[in-house]
């Protein structure tokens, strides 16, 4: 896909404006100020406050920002959702292909806008692949006969041609399931593409299909295609993961619901100030470079490009281990000292029914976790890791095999008793809320395990303080954005004072700061109260960060339990498993290969990188372990190097870590 | 969302294959047997029909997750009816609280069964047929479009429904929760955890098929052509027939007298 600016802008906004609430009084579009303590979960009143964007024709546009910074808001206008579904209080113009998307409804709009949104739930409809797929050209009475080769098409363009097309949509993975949404899109033939976090809700081999699919769309002009149509020529992407987001060519940041930054990707991602100030996770390897103090212009953007940019400078890589050394420990300083054994799984064996056979979720898995560790359990979507989670407390009971917690069987065990020792946080907080107010949210749980009075209120008070909620005990937690929410979800929890916590995707649909910030916090409760920790997830920088111990599952067995470091130095076995390293793990591994430290143990965060490559001392990374800002200066006494081509001389200063 | 599977069973008989007007007017068919004849012997014979199809189908599992609700209305039905029922023939029970005859038991027995019949005769036309062929047929039956697609979507989305409230209810046990009390109002309060999350999340995934359907280009005012019509052939016309003759049979040996009891 070329971004090429002389032929103009695929989609316009000129000062919009819009609220949810209906009939609000909107203060005119160049009335807002650009706040820079403005913060997203605070707000209220318009979302979108005096946007004006040009999205370049043909370009592969991605736009980042905070939750609730009103990307999803700014998209829902390009195919008319807003304000032709959402009314709210709208004002402004948006020009989407030549439509007045202001005035269009919203199947008109589908002609030439296809859009993807992070549920892929949500988007099927049909019984079977076929059916899903026709369905966007049925509604746009497309002729049977002419649906056959879009079908064809729109399969093989995802990457699914070889599907059996009476499967059921709900039959397939979640990455398949994903694709196939891609597919009833593509199918419409629409000319501009959205895409609204389309990988947020996916495993790691499910992200990497569906980017795939991505990469394809953009540069599609293969000879397949039907005649009428060549791919979309422009593809507007929202995606919270900056690795995703350096698959684009054009970017937009956003910030308090205003466009903070605009223009070419490699130089809006380069703009480190700018990307911390719209609250944008920095690209790692521009973070690394930033810290050691090279300039802007010299900065690197992917692993790749930073390999190249070490082998022309003066930077040598030092691993922060080698196999069979002592292992440093996590980034975040979590899990150090583990206790005598909490649970005690023994050949676990879970197996559920569908309507053709009998599926073993959980098979044969032994596991052991101890006092005050921090235990990742990974694997794709399907691979068991849930079920087996769900074993901890008693959620679910094993047809063989036995739990144990703390010597008992917790089969025996009822649910009160185990249930206030074993907190389990749920990935989504919306299937736990219920309550008017956040203290009775979390008054909740201890409560049902028999808490009352003085204590109740002293157990509530500390949990809403921990989360840092405190303040807004009487605030109706449906009307909190989905970071409060989830720590109004983790409140409701420590107010029972567990022993161990149990997270199932603790950081799904959080932006960076949110994620850090929720991490951050189970870290401290971690080190400080001893809190054990057990979490299943999808996100490898948050396993390469908090977690020293790593559990792999792949179709119900335990594959691999292994220290974090070790796993991530094994890069044929992550192949295998389809497991992602994340951008410092992947940079390190490169470092190493490149200087020939067959031996060598990778770096886990950008701190440890940034040490590595002589660029800090240990302070840096042990300033991490308390979630402090790491400041790195470009001093040849601090160890930061220049490259040989001419490095920058200017003083740097970096905040925390952004992976 | 947690993935749940939808009522559909994608299998190739002989029932999947049919039209889903064909099956429709088969279905009715069964339905008026099972409700002109109240003697639970008539009743049985459609009913026992009927559910050894739904297992030749490959329905079982869907029989599964519905008998906890066919059971309990069957055993409601049979306590609740006798004391509906005209009483007659010789007494079977007798206690403090009053008699069972055998015509009250008869009775009970026959209503419960139909009932049972009812749900087992719909689950059988939902596992054999998908929710396109509902809406197909239902449309070709000359209803409108929207009404057709809300009754197909809703079919799609109740197993949907069914996996969101299990995720709610164990989210709500890890916290010590426990549905059930004392008195009828506190058992009662106890699903207040349960149905608000239920229904929040309903409602917000509402709103984003909405979304999706629209962007899809779904239009209820618009035309629309439909990809994959079923031919309605000569071995549909047969089934038809036959169930056209089950509802004028039945009715005819119900005004002669048979199957009452």
């Amino acid at each position: 896909m070329d971004n090429d600016p002389a032929s103009g802008d695929a989609a316009t906004l000129e000062e919009v404006v819009f609220a949810y609430e209906r009939g609000s009084d909107l203060p005119p579009a160049d009335s807002f100020a650009d706040d820079a303590d403005y913060d997203p979960d605070e707000r209220g009143g318009p979302v979108l406050r005096g946007i004006d964007l040009g999205v370049p024709a043909g370009s592969f546009t991605v736009m980042m920002g905070a939750s609730g910074g009103g990307k999803s808001t700014l998209l829902r206008t390009f195919n008319s959702i807003i304000p032709s579904f959402l009314t709210g209080s709208f004002d402004g113009n948006v020009d989407v292909l030549g439509r007045d998307a202001t005035d269009a409804r919203v199947p008109e709009m589908a002609e030439v806008v296809g859009m993807v949104l992070q549920d892929y739930e949500a988007q099927l409809f049909g019984t079977s692949v076929t059916s899903e797929v026709a369905f966007g050209p049925e509604n746009l009475a497309v002729p049977p006969a002419d649906i056959d080769p879009r079908i064809d098409h729109a399969l093989e363009v995802v990457g699914l041609g070889d599907l059996d097309r009476r499967r059921p949509p709900e039959a397939l993975s979640g990455g398949q399931k994903q694709r196939l949404v891609f597919a009833g899109v593509v199918a419409n033939h629409p000319e501009l593409l959205v895409l609204d976090e389309p990988t947020s809700d996916l495993d790691p081999a499910g992200s990497h299909d569906t980017l795939e699919v991505i990469r394809s769309l953009a540069d599609s002009d293969e000879a397949s295609a039907p005649e009428d149509w060549r791919g979309p020529e422009t593809i507007v992407m929202v995606t919270h993961d900056i690795e995703e987001a350096l698959l684009a060519d054009h970017a937009v940041l956003l910030r308090a619901g205003q466009v903070y930054r605009q223009g070419p990707a490699r130089e809006v991602f380069t703009d480190v100030e700018a990307l911390r100030n719209a609250r944008v996770a920095v690209p790692p390897v521009v973070d690394v470079f930033d810290r050691i103090g090279w300039s802007r212009e010299e900065l690197p953007l992917t692993p790749a490009e930073a390999v190249t940019a070490v082998e022309d400078s003066d930077l040598a890589w030092t691993p922060p281990a080698h196999r069979g050394e002592t292992l440093p420990g996590t980034p975040a300083g979590t899990g150090e000292n583990p206790g005598d054994p909490l649970f005690e799984l023994d050949g676990i064996v879970y197996e559920y029914e569908t309507d053709r056979e009998s599926v073993r979720a959980v098979d044969d898995v032994d596991l052991t976790v101890r006092e005050g560790e921090v235990v990742a359990i990974v694997g794709h979507n399907g691979s068991g890791k849930t079920t087996l989670a769900k074993q901890l407390n008693g959620l679910l009971e094993p047809d063989a095999g036995s739990a144990r917690w703390r010597g008992q069987d917790v089969s025996e065990l009822s649910m009160g008793e185990v249930g206030r020792s074993v907190g389990y946080v749920f990935q989504n907080p919306d299937h736990q809320i219920f309550a008017d107010t956040i203290r009775e949210e979390v008054s909740f749980g201890p409560e049902n395990f028999g808490m009352e009075g003085d204590a109740l209120e002293r157990a509530v008070s500390e949990a809403v303080e921990t989360v840092e909620l405190d303040g807004l005990e009487e605030a109706d937690p449906f009307n909190l954005s989905k970071g409060q929410r989830q720590r109004v979800a983790l409140a409701s929890i420590l107010a029972t004072d567990p022993d161990v916590i149990v997270f199932d995707e603790p950081t799904t649909g959080l932006d960076a700061t949110q994620r850090d910030q929720f991490m951050d916090l189970v870290a401290r409760l971690n080190r400080e109260e001893g809190l054990t920790v057990v979490m299943v997830t999808h996100s490898m920088r948050t396993v390469a960060r908090y977690a020293p111990r790593t559990v792999v599952m792949a179709d119900g067995r335990k594959v691999a339990d292994r220290p974090t470091r070790e796993l991530f130095a094994d890069e044929s076995a992550l192949e295998q498993w389809e497991l992602q390293q994340p951008q410092p793990v992947d940079l390190s591994n490169r470092l190493a290969g490149v200087s020939g430290q067959e031996d060598a143990l990778p770096a886990l965060s950008v701190a440890e990188v940034v040490q590595g490559l002589g660029g800090s001392d240990a302070s840096s990374v042990n300033a991490e372990a308390g979630g402090e800002e790491a400041g790195v200066r470009n001093d040849p006494d601090y160890g930061g190097g220049g490259r040989t081509d001419g490095g920058s001389d200017t003083g740097q200063t970096s905040g925390g870590e952004n992976e | 969302m947690s993935s749940s599977p939808s009522l559909y069973v994608d299998r190739d008989t002989f029932l999947h294959r049919l039209n889903a007007r064909s099956k429709l007017a088969l279905l009715v068919g069964v339905f008026v047997t099972v409700y002109v004849f109240g003697d639970p012997l008539w009743v049985f014979v459609p009913l026992a029909a009927t559910f050894a199809t739904l297992l030749l189908v490959g329905g079982w599992a869907n029989f599964k997750r519905l008998s906890f609700i066919v059971a309990a209305l069957f055993l409601v039905g049979f306590a609740v009816w006798p004391a509906f029922a005209e009483s007659g023939g010789p007494v079977l029970l007798e206690t403090p609280l009053g008699t069972l005859t055998e015509r009250e038991l008869l009775f009970a027995l026959g209503r419960s069964e139909r009932i049972a019949a009812f749900i087992v005769g719909g689950l059988l036309f939902v596992t054999t047929t998908s929710n396109e062929e509902i809406v197909a047929g239902m449309r070709s039956l000359g209803f409108p479009y929207a009404f057709c697609f809300a009754v197909g979507t809703a079919l799609r989305l109740f197993p949907t429904f069914l996996g969101s409230a299990n995720t709610v209810r164990q989210a709500q046990a890890a916290r010590g929760h426990e549905v059930g009390g004392g008195n009828p109002v506190e058992t009662l309060r106890s699903y207040i955890p349960l149905l608000i999350p239920v229904f929040m999340t309903a409602i917000r995934n509402v709103q984003t098929q909405a979304m999706a359907l629209e962007a899809r280009g779904f239009d209820t005012r618009g035309d629309r052509t439909f990809y994959d019509r079923q031919p309605f052939g000569p071995t549909d016309w047969a089934v038809a027939a036959f169930g056209l003759a089950l509802v004028v049979g039945s009715i005819y040996l119900r005004l002669q007298g048979y199957g009452t009891v």
